[in-house]
């Protein structure tokens, strides 16, 4: 089918909308509620507006579907009237306070005021605090309801920046199917939120903050703990980095996705720790290392899992055990906990990378330094808002002390380098301080979704079979698909593994697993889309293409590393000498496996 | 010509024995005994009936796209839907401001809205039926109550139908008074138990509609037309009323005009004739001069003494009929006290969705109020309000500030031109109607005083 947009022909799918049309073909439409990573939405920000020849009145592009003979304007006087109109009455009702907003410079509204010169008040703000009498007077009836929910250690909602997209609403329901979020109230009162507005109670993913064209929902803004921190002379900052942060920190300052730099250490690790140091960080730990420790662990654990008979059980037999899930992500282990905590037993109990290097920095690096744990603060920079609360739980301490102090997220800490006007890209490449020594490629495939599969696979193979693996790539679960599954022999076992992403497969997964209909002996969930790299505090925007460009740079540094089997890392072979024993001992159960917890309502 | 009125002072609403000795239920005996559906809906179609609710659209047609959905097809499947059958609804959620046909129908005559519905279920397969009412009608939801009873008793609805195979059962829906919930989608979204809201079309109800199953949505009075056509022919009916839309019509007068209230009447009649025929409204109220009328309820377009010869038709014409319901005003009005009624209804009945309805009805009401007490705008509070305030004080006392007001006007433009253009669904454009009316009208009076 050929329609016409601004004169030209353009060939289209039947089912196209105008807009998708339009982005194939490189022309721009304004828009702030049609993210790419949700279905298509209803047209509630009218910001996409289209003359055609088919309507008097302006259509959404975003729903109205291409059909024959249609010809479509996308720029003309009444399009432009339109979308500044409703811009201005959007720019009202948000509350502008633009210097000192976390979304400053990164807001798609403010990007939109500016491309559409917003330049004055033409209505009186109605989202505003109030200063002085006069003002309440003035604004008394020009109520707004504002919502600020700053009860968990995650996510913060303020609704004073809330456009009602509703982005975040469909992001709970279509990618997680939590549905923490919804619409209260109508009219001028229409306000996102939780149900009769308890504090969010959600699985803290953090998708919604991620699809947040404003700073409506954010992810908790910890960077002046850190700054605290630094500041004060009698702490030791240690700062840990995770896998998948390296791989996406540049897109915060400027640099495409997948951007490769020439020669050196892969893609911005160099930087990001020469950033740290920069800030005032006294040591700049690889959380990739703990990623070995958790696959040699988790590897650990899963044989003697198969050794003992216990695997591959269908839901009947539910008392014998069913499929070990991964446990490192925070997400996925707390909906297991809220929505299906019968499958706790099948949880790994090893601790996530973050926690284990949290744990070891305060006790096996503390004692060789001989430093008092007390003055660490330990420091992780993540991909993810759930993170934070990891970090907090209870059973995440070592002695008295919490493994893990302060978790910041990229956008975080990009939003503190820049504040401090340290711009890494200007920086010279340092390298992570070698007490703890370095990591091999099957800890950087953490990052991505299918990854702790792969690295699982190269160890529990060579452990099963006693010989060394000749391809080290298990592509059975590399890409992107949502719900992947493989069978792997080995010595005439089969050993049946599964990997989703996103919550809404995960919930699918255990629906099969439960009826009976699935059998497997190890499953890897990530809540976020494709894993770590599409993870809730990750830089904005985030869409298909992006997350792509970075697996892409996963998969090559993986390739480019010196060792790529985990059991195989010299420091990790130190680190079980000098201080854990064997992996699955017992120094290494107490201080990298943790427990869980019935948090279900019912 | 009375059709929906004829009966109801010889009716007691209670008591479905009355209704029964003015030939009620013969229709629904003779649909369900005599005719199969496809001869119902072909019998609807001829009579020309068009919907109550305002678009005035064909009722046969809409029930054809109903009856020629399969059940269960793979589409519908696709489309998550969750339950089988289709769905009858009759849409008794009337709040236009001004309009109370529904609500009398129901209140007089109940029996009339259920026949017809029970005929519109049987004539496209739907099993269930809902009446769904606007939740402040508490009476007339309890006179429909007692009346689906009694006409259970009867073995009206229910199951096995009059002893033949068909069941249909009838559920009252109180809705939580919205009216947004008269749109068919958010009506069918408030039954499913989410925000009442319209919907993207398509796909339309009649394809998908509640639970994702075919279902359509009428006006209580189209169904209260439904009786007559098969009790007399469809031919009978055509023939009454105007030719592109046949039929009587209940309209409620308003305002300045001597008797207030339901009348009916042929559609066709013009506005002159229904305000100042004896039949109807019988002229002004002593003493009070035409200003100009408002046909069709807040929502509706304002007709000037010059152009009440226009005949009320669904159909191609300048004043739509909408609601049918003709508000009279005369020349002592004060047309700031309307606009801020229309503004303010808009706004608090905007559901909230999109936003050129939710800020533009919001920001429009807040000028009315401005106009209204004569204030002058203040464009930002950051540099409030001294300047302002002190514009205001002079303004107050008599000094006019012509630019201020000014900007007001060019606000009002703007929302008035982005409701009527860009809203997701019509209420938007049926904020700006009335306005754009008044200020093209009498623009000068607004904002010259």
């Amino acid at each position: 089918m050929q329609i016409k947009i601004n004169n030209k022909p353009y060939s289209c799918e039947d089912g196209d909308t105008i807009l998708a049309v339009c982005k194939r073909n490189g022309i721009s439409i304004p828009t702030l509620c049609a993210h790419p990573d949700l279905l298509p939405g209803e047209g509630v920000c009218r910001m996409c507006l289209v003359e055609t020849n088919q309507s008097k009145c302006l259509v959404s592009s975003c729903t109205q579907k291409a059909c024959e003979g249609l010809e479509v304007l996308t720029e003309t006087m009444g399009v432009n009237r339109a979308r500044k109109i409703n811009l201005e009455l959007l720019w009202a009702d948000h509350a502008g306070k633009c210097a000192g907003c976390k979304k400053n410079g990164r807001c798609e509204l403010q990007n939109l005021a500016e491309a559409y010169s917003i330049d004055e008040f033409k209505f009186v703000p109605r989202r505003k605090e109030l200063n002085s009498e006069n003002e309440l007077d003035m604004l008394k009836n020009n109520w707004s309801h504002t919502v600020v929910d700053e009860k968990n250690p995650c996510i913060s909602r303020d609704s004073q920046y809330c456009i009602e997209c509703r982005s975040c609403v469909r992001a709970c329901k279509e990618i997680q199917t939590i549905e923490a979020l919804g619409v209260n109230y109508r009219s001028s009162r229409t306000n996102v939120g939780t149900p009769y507005e308890i504090p969010l109670d959600c699985i803290f993913c953090g998708q919604c903050s991620a699809v947040c064209p404003t700073a409506a929902i954010t992810e908790k803004d910890d960077t002046e703990k850190l700054e605290k921190a630094l500041a004060d002379p009698k702490k030791l900052v240690v700062v840990q980095i995770a896998p998948s942060v390296r791989f996406t920190f540049a897109e915060e300052f400027g640099i495409p996705a997948g951007t490769r730099l020439t020669g050196g250490q892969a893609f911005w690790e160099g930087k990001m720790v020469a950033a740290l140091r920069k800030l005032g960080a006294d040591k700049v730990f690889d959380t990739t290392l703990a990623a070995d420790l958790t696959i040699v662990e988790e590897a650990t654990e899963l044989l003697r899992r198969i050794k003992s008979g216990k695997k591959g059980l269908a839901s009947p037999k539910r008392s014998e055990g069913g499929p070990m899930f991964t446990s490192c992500c925070p997400s996925w282990v707390l909906f297991v906990e809220k929505y299906y905590p019968e499958y706790i037993p099948d949880l790994s109990s090893c601790k996530s990378p973050q926690q284990m290097l949290g744990a070891l920095t305060k006790t096996y690096w503390a004692e060789k330094e001989k430093i008092n744990p007390k003055d660490i603060v330990s420091v992780a920079i993540m991909p993810c808002t759930s993170k934070k609360y990891e970090a907090e739980r209870p059973e995440m301490k070592t002695g008295e002390q919490q493994d893990v102090d302060i978790v910041l997220t990229v956008r975080e800490l990009a939003r503190l380098l820049r504040r401090k006007k340290i711009n890494p890209s200007y920086l010279e490449d340092k390298k992570f301080d070698p007490a703890l020594g370095s990591a091999t490629g099957a800890g950087m495939l953490f990052a991505q979704s299918g990854g702790v599969t792969e690295a699982v696979l190269r160890t529990a193979v060579e452990k099963l079979t006693g010989e060394e693996l000749g391809k080290l790539e298990f592509e059975v679960v590399r890409g992107e698909a949502e719900y992947k599954c493989a069978e792997i022999e080995i010595n005439n076992t089969k050993l049946r593994v599964a990997i989703v992403h996103e919550i809404r497969n995960a919930r699918k997964l255990l629906g099969e697993i439960k009826a009976g209909r699935a059998e497997y002996d190890f499953v890897e969930v990530m809540a976020c889309p494709n894993g770590c790299i599409g993870g809730g505090g990750q830089p904005q925007p985030a869409n298909q293409s992006v997350r792509k460009a970075r697996i892409q740079a996963v998969l090559d540094c993986d390739k480019s590393m010196p060792v790529r089997k985990s059991h195989e890392n010299p420091a990790v072979k130190k680190i079980y000498k000098e201080f854990l024993g064997a992996p699955g001992g017992e120094k290494a159960e107490e201080l990298l496996h943790t427990k869980f917890e019935n948090k279900s309502k019912s | 010509m009375n059709i929906l009125t004829r009966s109801w002072d010889k009716i007691n609403p209670l008591d479905i024995g009355s209704y029964i000795r003015q030939r009620g239920y013969e229709a629904l005996q003779k649909a369900i005994r005599e005719m199969v559906p496809a001869d119902v809906i072909k019998e609807i179609k001829i009579s020309g009936l068009r919907g109550r609710g305002g678009a005035g659209f064909s009722t046969g047609e809409k029930w054809e796209m109903a009856a020629g959905q399969n059940s269960r097809s793979d589409l519908e499947r696709a489309r998550g839907a969750t339950s089988n059958g289709k769905y009858f609804i009759c849409n008794l959620d009337e709040s236009e401001p001004g309009t109370y046909k529904d609500r009398t129908i129901a209140e007089k005559n109940p029996h009339q809205i259920i026949e017809g519905l029970l005929i519109g279920a049987y004539a496209i397969g739907a099993k269930k039926a809902y009446i769904y009412i606007n939740g402040n009608y508490k009476k007339q939801a309890e006179i429909l109550r007692i009346a689906v009873g009694q006409a259970r008793e009867k073995e009206f609805l229910g199951r096995g139908i009059l002893g033949s195979a068909i069941d249909i059962e009838v559920e009252i829906f109180e809705g939580a008074g919205a009216y947004i919930c008269g749109e068919e989608t958010a009506l069918i979204n408030s039954i499913e138990g989410k925000r009442g809201e319209p919907r993207l079309k398509p796909p339309f109800p009649p394809v998908s509609g509640l639970f994702g199953r075919p279902t359509i949505v009428n006006n209580a009075e189209t169904l209260a037309n439904i009786p007559y056509i098969l009790r007399q022919g469809a031919k009978k009916y055509s023939q009454i009323g105007s030719s592109v839309s046949p039929g009587t019509k209940l309209f409620i007068l308003s305002g300045a005009v001597k008797n207030k209230g339901a009348h009916e009447a042929p559609l066709g009649i013009t506005p002159q004739e229904l305000i100042f025929n004896s039949l109807y409204g019988g002229g002004l109220e002593t003493g009070k001069e035409f200003w100009f009328a408002q046909i069709g309820g807040a929502s509706g377009r304002l007709v000037p003494a010059g152009k009440l010869d226009q005949p009320l038709t669904y159909g191609n014409c300048e004043y739509p009929l909408g609601s049918g319901s003709v508000l009279v005003v005369d020349k002592n009005a004060d047309l700031k006290d309307l606009l801020l009624s229309w503004a303010g209804f808009f706004h608090r009945e905007s559901c909230g969705k999109c936003v050129p309805c939710r800020e533009g009805t919001y920001r429009l009401w807040e000028i009315a109020k401005r106009l209204k007490n004569n204030d002058l705008p203040l464009t930002n509070c950051n540099n409030a309000s001294e300047r302002d305030i002190n514009i205001n004080k002079n303004h107050k006392e008599g000094q006019l500030v012509r630019g201020e007001r000014e900007k007001d006007r060019e606000n009002i433009e703007d929302i008035l031109w982005t409701l009527s253009r860009t809203t997701f669904c019509p209420l938007g454009k049926f904020a700006s109607v009335a306005w754009n009316d008044a200020i093209k009208m009498f623009g000068k009076k607004i904002f010259d005083k």
